[in-house]
């Protein structure tokens, strides 16, 4: 939810998604191209300040998505650091660090790609990038109606609780674990039925098989574009200096 | 008089589970007018209104389409649901999409329309239910009114001769209502036949020219509003009472205040007959 309202709220929000996508593939090469700690740093900052600066991003939400796989990326660091020596005996080691490092940079590089685009797109717009790359129709679909679903399901879920708590549902341990299981059955239900009630919705609109939906114009995107295309291809030079 | 666009002729409906729909019920809608479909929760409402677009098929009877019955044929139904929009009661079952401006064009895409005309559509259909600067925000980002009228647009873009709305005042504000009454009026004056439900005998009464009454799964009445509205006997069996506007002018006239005539559609009405009356220097005993 905190990735979707960032990227409602972010200035970047009218921006062609296939602008913010090309920036985020190239910034994604670069990290993968690039080998020097300089290098990473400046890909790194350029990504991260481009999010911050250019699409204002809050910092307070950009630390709290970039905080779990940050986490991950540590924990992982961290169990490289432990090996077997010679004798078979589990111990740490240092042995791995150059490849640790080089891992945590390009990771966090390429982290910083990735939420460059994420934190500004929201799911919709990718979506439909998604759908004039011409994925699977039926793929789509089903991303569609999930992101759509995740909202109702959600509002439906917390009323629930709501009306439960409200008539002391969650009063102890016992009572909120009935609850929890007279909702969970309950939602199944719900399922069902708000299923079969947008099959009918769609039915009432002449629903023909596919879901069809109107494209986005953008019509900045050309300049848009090219402006992505050039700040990629600094960053692929960056890293590619960097290999030379 | 021209043959009925649309008419349920002794349509009954059971439901899968056994439950009874529909008994008996027939029903005309006649082009360019509006309709208000009266009755308590359970009449049966929805179920009829399902049968005019073609969701739900009678078990027995027959509805018949520009004066043929209708045949239920794959193509049949493509065109029957093009020329009549069904707006569901609660928004959240109507609209799948993630974006407004995607779930207002689903629609009109169906037709098989080119993007350019969907997109003028779409524009349109929300600028009329006041939502034009809204296109690109998330539906989930809406409040319930606002979402309300984005189905209201999703149907409209389909350019429809006929539209249905199920409970379209339920959950609405008073502003929001007038809102919407104001947008149902300009339909009918562009002449799209308008067939919504509802249980308040008030808004029937001040808006609809003709009123069909249900109860119990059957349509027990149906004539001009201010008729139907005058008989207690109709309305009580749908458990209704008499309108305020009727109800409060006959006790006007028996009192001497109002003089004998036919009696206002609303109570906002009477009160201006009552506010001329003083301009008029007219005193009661």
């Amino acid at each position: 939810m905190l990735i979707e309202s960032s990227a409602y709220a972010s200035r970047w929000r009218d921006v062609a998604p296939s602008a913010k996508a090309l920036f985020a593939l190239t910034g994604l090469g670069a990290a993968w191209l690039a080998r020097s700690p300089a290098a990473f740093a400046v890909l790194t900052a350029m990504l991260v300040l481009a999010a911050l600066l250019g699409a204002r991003v809050q910092l307070r939400s950009y630390i709290a998505v970039a905080l779990p796989p940050l986490g991950f990326l540590l924990l992982s660091c961290l169990t490289m650091l432990v090996g077997p020596d010679s004798d078979g005996h589990w111990r740490i080691t240092t042995a791995m660090l150059p490849t640790i490092e080089h891992t945590a940079l390009r990771s966090t590089a390429m982290l910083a790609a990735l939420l460059g685009l994420v934190l500004t797109t929201p799911m919709p717009d990718l979506l439909a990038l998604l759908r004039k790359l011409r994925t699977p129709e039926l793929l789509l679909d089903l991303m569609v109606l999930c992101y759509r679903m995740l909202f109702v399901m959600r509002q439906a879920w917390d009323e629930s609780i709501t009306a439960q708590t409200a008539r002391l549902g969650y009063r102890n341990w016992r009572q909120a674990w009935r609850s929890t299981g007279l909702l969970a059955g309950q939602m199944a239900v719900q399922v069902w039925q708000r299923a079969a009630a947008l099959q009918t919705a769609a039915d009432a609109r002449v629903y023909q098989g596919t879901l069809r939906f109107l494209p986005t114009a953008y019509p900045q995107a050309k300049r848009q574009l090219t402006t992505a295309a050039l700040a990629g291809v600094v960053m692929l030079a960056i890293a590619l200096g960097d290999r030379l | 008089m021209s043959a009925p666009l649309l008419e349920l002729q002794a349509v009954s409906h059971v439901y899968p589970d056994g439950s009874n729909g529909l008994n008996d019920c027939t029903l005309t809608l006649q082009r360019g007018r509006r309709y208000a479909l009266l009755g308590p929760n359970g009449a049966g409402k929805t179920t009829v209104l399902q049968h005019l677009n073609g969701l739900l098929r009678p078990t027995t009877g027959t509805l018949h389409y520009d004066g043929q019955p209708f045949d239920y044929s794959r193509q049949g139904l493509t065109n029957l649901r093009t020329r009549v929009g069904l707006v569901f009661q609660n928004p959240d079952r109507q609209l799948f999409s993630a974006l407004v401006e995607e779930d207002v064009s689903f629609g009109p895409l169906n037709l098989g329309l080119h993007e350019y005309e969907v997109r003028h559509r779409v524009t349109a259909a929300l600028d009329a239910v006041g939502l034009g600067g809204h296109a690109r925000r998330a539906v989930h980002q809406l409040s319930f009114g606002q979402k309300k009228r984005v189905c209201i647009a999703g149907v409209l873009a389909m350019e429809p001769d006929v539209l249905l709305l199920d409970e379209p005042m339920a959950g609405l504000d008073a502003p929001m209502q007038i809102e919407l009454t104001a947008l149902l009026d300009r339909l009918a004056e562009r002449g799209v036949t308008v067939l919504l439900s509802t249980h308040d005998i008030d808004f029937a009464l001040r808006w609809a020219d003709d009123i069909h009454v249900m109860a119990a799964g059957r349509c027990i009445a149906s004539g001009p509003a201010q008729q139907l509205a005058a008989q207690t006997d109709v309305l009580h069996a749908a458990g209704q009472r008499p309108p305020a506007a009727l109800a409060l002018h006959a006790e006007l006239v028996a009192l001497g205040v109002l003089p004998h005539g036919p009696a206002p559609r609303s109570v906002d009405a009477l009160l201006d007959t009552l506010r001329a009356l003083k301009h008029t220097g007219v005193t009661t005993a």
